[in-house]
C-alpha cells in the first residue's frame, strides 16, 4: 500500500513527531510504503508534493488538532485518529486503512 | 534675601527616612530656617525634621521647593543645591521590590499531591522557606492617656519628660553598640525620630497648656499618627509603626507602664506570629532561631520588615488573623516563595518543604560561589570587574557584591561641603580605609577631578562660561601644587596598605602627563623622609576622556603605567554634545560608529604598548555594550557595585571570538542605527539545552507529581527558571490533555512557558517505576522533560527536540539509555540523539552542547 500521512498535536514537540516516528518503521516492516509530513512547533516539515498525494492510496490524519493546507487532500480517501493512537497501537491503525 | 531653590525630587524610592535624615542634618548644620513644600501632595515641612519631611509624602519627580531665609542663607541655598543635585540619591537605598503573590496563590500540583489542605495567604515581604515551632507575639496597642493622671507644674512635667528622652536614648544607644548595618540604620533612625524637634515641640506646648509629660506625648503621637497615617504612600504610614515603638519605650519611662508585649524566648528554631510587630520586638527575638514570620499588619517598606529582610528571614505580611493562626498551631511553614503559611504540616508536606529548603541552600550556596568567581568569559578570556566607589562603605559593599578591586575610588567626595581642604593625615585614613578594606585587591585613586562643573568652596576660581571645557582636573594642578601634593602623600602613604593605583584625570598633552610624574615622585620622597613607610613604583595612569590623546598615545605610553576609558566626557567631547542636554542625548550615544572606532584605537594603540587598560565609564554598565567591550580586549571594566554580578553574569555567557568579530562588524558600521541593528540580532546568548546537571539518576520518588517537581527543582537549581511553579503549572497543563507517557516505560513530559530562561532538557531515571497513565497503563522509569521558552523563534532546540522525540520511539536508543551509567555519557546519548546541524550565524553567546554538535 501507498500511504500519505499526517501528524501534529497540540504542543507540536513530542507526539508529533513520535508518532511520525512509529508509522514510518511500522509501516515499513510490514511492506507499506509511506511518507509522513509533520506539523509541529517546527512549522511544516517533510512536506508532502502533490504528486505525492495523487499517487498515494490512502491519506492517514493522526492529529489533534486542525490540518494545514488540508485542500491538498481534496477528493482523496483519508482516515482520521487521534495521534495517541499512532503511537500506542501503529499496527492497528495501519491495519484499518483497509 | 530669602532664598529659593526649586527642584524635582530625584530619589526613586522617594523621601524616605535615611535620605531626609541625610537632608535634616545639612539642614540643622546652618542658622537659617528651611521649610520644604511639595506642590503635588500641598504638604510643608520643617525641613530639620525627619519625620516632618517624610510626613510630606514626597515621591520621585514630585516638584518641591526649599525656602532658606536666616542669617547664613547664601551658604545654606549653596550646599543644599549642591545637595540635591550630587548626593542626594546616594542616600537612597532601594526599597527592595520583592516578587508579591498574587491574592489567589495556585498550589503546586505536587504540593497538592503531598497532601496539603489548610493554608492561609499572604504577601511577600522577604523569600524563602522557613519551619519551626509556631509562637506568638502579642500585639499592642498604645490607647488614649490615662485619666486623671494629676499634672505637676509645667517645669517638673518638661523635665519629667527630657529625663525620659534621655534615658531611652541611652537605652537605644546601648543597642547602636551592637548592631550591624542595617540594624543601626533602623536604630538610628528610631534616634532620629526620637530626638525630632516635632515631638518635642508639641509636647512641649501641651506641657505649657497644663498637660502632663505623658498626657503631652499621647497628644503629640495622636497628631502624628494623623498627619502620617493619611498619607498616600504607604511608606510614610508605616513610619506611624516607628513612631509608637518610640511613644511605647517613652511612655514606659514616664508612666511605668508598658504598652508593648515582651516577646517570649525562642527554644527552638520558631515561625514568629503576630499581629503587628515593632522593629525593637524583631530585635529582641533569638536571630539564631528566628525560621520564619508571619504579620497581619507592616508592608515592605516596615522597619519590622527590612530588619527581617536584613537578616534573610522568609516573611509574609497581610496574613489575615496571623496571631490567630499561630496560636492554633504546634508548628508551622512559611512558604515566603508561594506566599502562604501551613500550620501543623503532615509528613508528606513537611517532606516537600524540606526538599523546597535544601535546593533553596544550594542555590544561595551557587550564588556565593559565583560572586566570589573571577570573571570570565565562556571560553575563559578574563576581565577584571571593578567598582566605583567614592567612600569605604561603597568598597565594602562592592566587595560583598563580588568587585576584584576598585577600578575608579572619585575622591572628590572628601572635598566638598566644607571651608577647607582635608589634610594628608584625613585623606590617607580614608585612602588607607578602603585598601585595607580591599585586602590584597587592586586599588585605583583618582586625584582630585574638581572644577567649574564642580565647585570646590576653597579653589576660588572665577565662575566660567563653560566649565567642562574649562579649568578642571589636572589643569589646576600645577597651580594647586599644595593641594594635590597633599592629596599624592597621602595616597602613596595608604599604598603601604595594598596595590593602589595613581589616576589622574583630564590628561590632553604629554607635558601635563610629565608634570604630574614629577608631583609624584617628589611626594614619595616627601612622605619617605617624613618617615612613612611608602613602596616602590606605586603605577601612575591616565583618564582617557580628552580626544585630543588619541594622536599622542605612542608618547603617553611612555609616561603611563595603565590608562582608564572615561567614556562619559570622552563620548561628549567627541561627539561636541552636553551630556546634560536632552535635545543632544543622541549625539552622545556612545554605540555610534565614530565613537566605537576612536575606542578600538585608544585600546589598540595602548596595546601596542602592553599597557594595562581599564573602562570606567557609564558604558560599562550597559548590557547591549558589553560584547564589544570583551571585543575590544580591555584589561578591566569598572561600575557600579550592584550591577556587578549582572555583568559577571553576563560576561559568563559570551565567547571572546565571537565578540572581536562583533566589534570588527560593528566598527564597519556607516550608522548607529546599524550599529544597534547588529547588537539586537547578535541576540540573546544561548545555553546548552541538557548539562549533566540536570541528569537525575537514581531517582527516589512515589508519585508522577513529585518526579515531575524534582526534576522542574532541577531547572531552578541550575538558574534555568526563578519561578518553578509556573514552570510545574505549565507541565501540568500539557499533561492533563493526555499522559506523556509513550509506552515502554518511557515519558516525555514538556511545556512551552517563558518562566524558562533557556530552551531545557531533564532527564531523569526512576529506582521505582511510578505510575504516569501511559499509554501501554504500563509504569515509567525514565522520564526526559522538555522545556521550550514560549518565545522561542530560533528553530535550532526545536528541530533537536523533535529528534530526540523520534528517538525515543526507537528501541536501540531506549536500549541505550537505560544501559548507560555515565550523567556525561546520557548527554552525549541525548546530543546525538538531537542529531548535529550547522547554525549558520552563531549567536554571540557560546554554541550549545546540543545543537553546536
Amino acid at each position: 500500500m501507498n500511504i500519505v500521512a499526517v501528524t501534529a498535536c497540540p504542543t507540536g514537540i513530542a507526539h508529533t513527531y513520535m508518532a511520525a516516528e512509529k508509522l514510518e518503521k511500522i509501516a515499513k516492516s510490514l511492506g507499506h510504503s509511506i511518507k509522513v509530513e509533520t506539523q509541529g512547533a517546527m512549522g511544516i516539515e517533510n512536506e508532502l508534493t502533490p504528486a505525492e498525494i495523487k499517487a498515494a492510496d490512502v491519506v492517514l490524519f493522526a492529529v489533534d488538532i486542525d490540518v494545514e493546507k488540508r485542500e491538498r487532500f481534496a477528493g482523496k480517501k483519508v482516515v482520521n485518529v487521534p495521534v495517541q493512537q499512532a503511537i500506542k497501537d501503529p499496527k492497528g491503525v495501519l491495519a484499518s486503512l483497509g | 534675601m530669602p532664598q529659593d531653590l526649586s527642584f524635582s525630587f530625584p530619589l526613586p524610592n522617594g523621601l524616605h527616612a535615611r535620605p531626609a535624615s541625610h537632608f535634616a542634618e545639612l539642614v540643622r548644620r546652618y542658622q537659617s530656617a528651611v521649610t520644604l513644600q511639595n506642590d503635588r501632595t500641598g504638604r510643608t515641612a520643617n525641613a530639620a525634621s525627619v519625620l516632618d519631611l517624610v510626613g510630606t509624602d514626597t515621591r520621585s519627580g514630585d516638584a518641591c521647593r526649599l525656602a532658606i531665609s536666616g542669617p547664613d542663607e547664601v551658604q545654606a541655598a549653596g550646599a543644599l543645591r549642591r545637595f540635591v543635585a550630587a548626593e542626594f540619591l546616594h542616600c537612597d537605598a532601594p526599597l527592595v521590590a520583592e516578587r508579591t503573590a498574587p491574592a489567589e496563590v495556585v498550589i503546586p500540583r505536587s504540593l497538592r499531591a503531598a497532601g496539603l489542605a489548610e493554608y492561609h495567604v499572604g504577601e511577600i515581604a522577604c523569600a524563602g522557606i522557613g519551619t519551626g515551632a509556631a509562637v506568638v507575639v502579642s500585639g499592642f496597642e498604645i490607647v488614649d492617656a490615662p485619666p486623671g493622671a494629676a499634672s505637676s507644674d509645667a517645669t517638673t512635667e518638661a523635665g519629667r519628660f527630657a529625663t525620659a528622652v534621655e534615658k531611652v536614648e541611652a537605652d537605644l544607644q546601648g543597642l547602636l553598640a551592637q548592631a550591624r548595618s542595617t540594624e543601626a540604620a533602623v536604630l538610628r533612625a528610631h534616634l532620629a525620630i526620637l530626638r525630632d524637634p516635632l515631638i518635642g515641640d508639641t509636647v512641649r506646648t501641651e506641657i505649657q497648656g497644663g498637660a502632663t509629660a505623658a498626657t503631652a506625648l499621647h497628644r503629640a503621637l495622636d497628631v502624628q499618627r494623623a498627619r502620617l497615617g493619611s498619607a498616600e504612600s504607604a511608606y510614610v504610614r508605616e513610619r506611624v509603626l516607628d513612631l509608637e515603638d518610640i511613644a511605647a519605650r517613652l511612655l514606659e519611662k514616664l508612666e511605668g507602664r508598658s504598652y508593648v508585649a515582651a516577646v517570649p524566648r525562642l527554644l527552638e528554631t520558631s515561625v514568629v506570629f503576630a499581629a503587628r510587630l515593632t522593629p525593637g520586638q524583631f530585635l529582641a527575638l533569638d536571630p539564631a532561631r528566628l525560621g520564619g514570620l508571619v504579620l497581619e499588619q507592616g508592608g515592605r517598606t516596615s522597619h519590622t520588615v527590612i530588619l527581617a529582610r536584613s537578616r534573610g528571614v522568609p516573611t509574609l505580611t497581610g496574613v489575615h488573623g496571623a496571631a490567630g493562626v499561630g496560636r492554633n498551631s504546634r508548628a508551622a511553614v512559611v512558604d515566603a516563595e508561594l506566599g502562604l503559611v501551613v500550620r501543623d504540616p503532615t509528613a508528606g508536606v513537611a517532606k516537600f518543604y524540606n526538599r523546597q529548603v535544601d535546593k533553596l541552600t544550594a542555590i544561595s550556596r551557587a550564588l556565593l560561589a559565583r560572586r566570589d568567581a573571577s570573571a570570565a568569559t565562556a571560553d575563559r578570556q578574563r576581565i577584571e570587574i571593578g567598582a566605583n566607589i567614592a567612600t569605604v562603605e561603597d568598597a565594602t559593599a562592592a566587595f560583598a557584591n563580588g568587585a576584584e578591586g576598585v577600578g575608579l575610588f572619585r575622591t572628590e567626595l572628601l572635598f566638598m561641603d566644607r571651608a577647607t581642604a582635608p589634610g594628608e593625615d584625613e585623606q590617607y585614613e580614608a585612602y588607607a580605609a578602603v585598601a585595607r578594606a580591599a585586602a590584597g585587591r587592586p586599588v585605583i585613586i583618582r586625584t582630585l577631578d574638581a572644577g567649574g562643573d564642580k565647585p570646590v568652596p576653597f579653589l576660588p576660581f572665577p565662575p566660567e562660561a563653560n566649565p567642562f571645557l574649562g579649568y578642571r582636573g589636572v589643569r589646576f594642578y600645577a597651580e594647586q601644587r599644595e593641594l594635590i601634593g597633599t592629596q599624592l602623600r597621602a595616597i602613596v602613604r595608604a599604598a603601604a596598605h595594598g596595590p593602589v593605583k595613581i589616576l589622574v584625570p583630564m590628561i590632553s598633552r604629554v607635558e601635563e602627563a610629565r608634570a604630574i610624574r614629577g608631583q609624584v615622585a617628589t611626594a614619595v620622597a616627601a612622605a619617605r623622609s617624613a618617615g612613612h613607610p611608602v613602596p616602590d613604583d606605586i603605577p601612575v595612569g591616565f583618564m582617557l576622556e580628552v580626544p585630543s590623546v588619541a594622536f599622542i598615545l605612542d608618547e603617553l605610553c611612555a609616561e603611563a603605567d595603565f590608562f582608564s576609558l572615561g567614556t562619559n566626557d570622552l563620548a561628549q567631547y567627541f561627539a561636541a554634545a552636553d551630556r546634560e542636554n536632552p535635545r543632544v542625548a543622541e549625539l552622545n550615544d556612545p554605540l555610534q560608529p565614530g565613537f566605537i572606532r576612536l575606542l578600538a584605537h585608544l585600546v589598540t594603540g595602548v596595546k601596542r604598548h602592553g599597557r594595562w587598560i581599564g573602562l570606567c565609564g557609564e558604558l560599562g554598565e550597559k548590557p547591549a555594550a558589553l560584547p564589544l567591550l570583551v571585543g575590544l580586549g580591555l584589561d578591566e571594566i569598572s561600575l557600579a557595585s550592584p550591577r556587578i554580578p549582572g555583568l559577571k553574569a553576563a560576561l559568563a555567557r559570551l565567547d571572546s571570538a565571537r565578540c572581536r568579530e562583533l566589534l570588527r562588524e560593528a566598527v564597519a558600521c556607516p550608522t548607529q542605527a546599524s550599529v544597534r541593528a547588529l547588537l539586537e540580532s547578535a541576540g540573546r546568548p544561548v545555553v546548552p539545552l541538557l548539562t549533566a546537571d540536570l541528569v537525575l539518576d537514581d531517582v527516589v520518588a512515589e508519585t508522577k507529581e513529585e518526579v515531575i517537581r524534582m526534576m522542574v527543582d532541577a531547572l531552578h537549581l541550575t538558574g534555568r527558571t526563578t519561578d518553578p511553579a509556573a514552570v510545574e503549572g505549565a507541565i501540568w497543563a500539557r499533561e492533563d490533555t493526555y499522559s506523556t507517557g509513550f509506552g515502554e516505560g518511557f515519558a516525555l513530559p514538556h511545556a512551552k512557558t517563558d518562566a524558562l530562561a533557556a530552551n531545557s532538557i531533564v532527564l531523569a531515571r526512576l529506582r521505582r517505576p511510578v505510575e504516569w497513565g501511559a499509554l501501554d497503563g504500563k509504569p515509567v522509569d525514565t522520564v526526559i522533560l522538555l522545556g521550550i521558552r514560549a518565545s522561542e523563534h530560533g528553530k535550532a532546540h526545536l528541530e533537536t527536540l523533535a529528534r530526540l522525540s523520534r528517538s525515543v520511539a526507537r528501541d536501540e536508543f531506549r536500549a541505550a539509555i537505560r544501559a548507560e551509567r555515565e550523567a556525561a555519557s546520557l548527554v552525549a546519548l541525548v546530543q546525538q540523539a538531537g542529531a548535529a546541524f550547522a547554525v549558520a550565524k552563531p549567536p554571540v553567546g557560546r554554541e550549545s552542547v546540543v545543537d553546536g554538535g
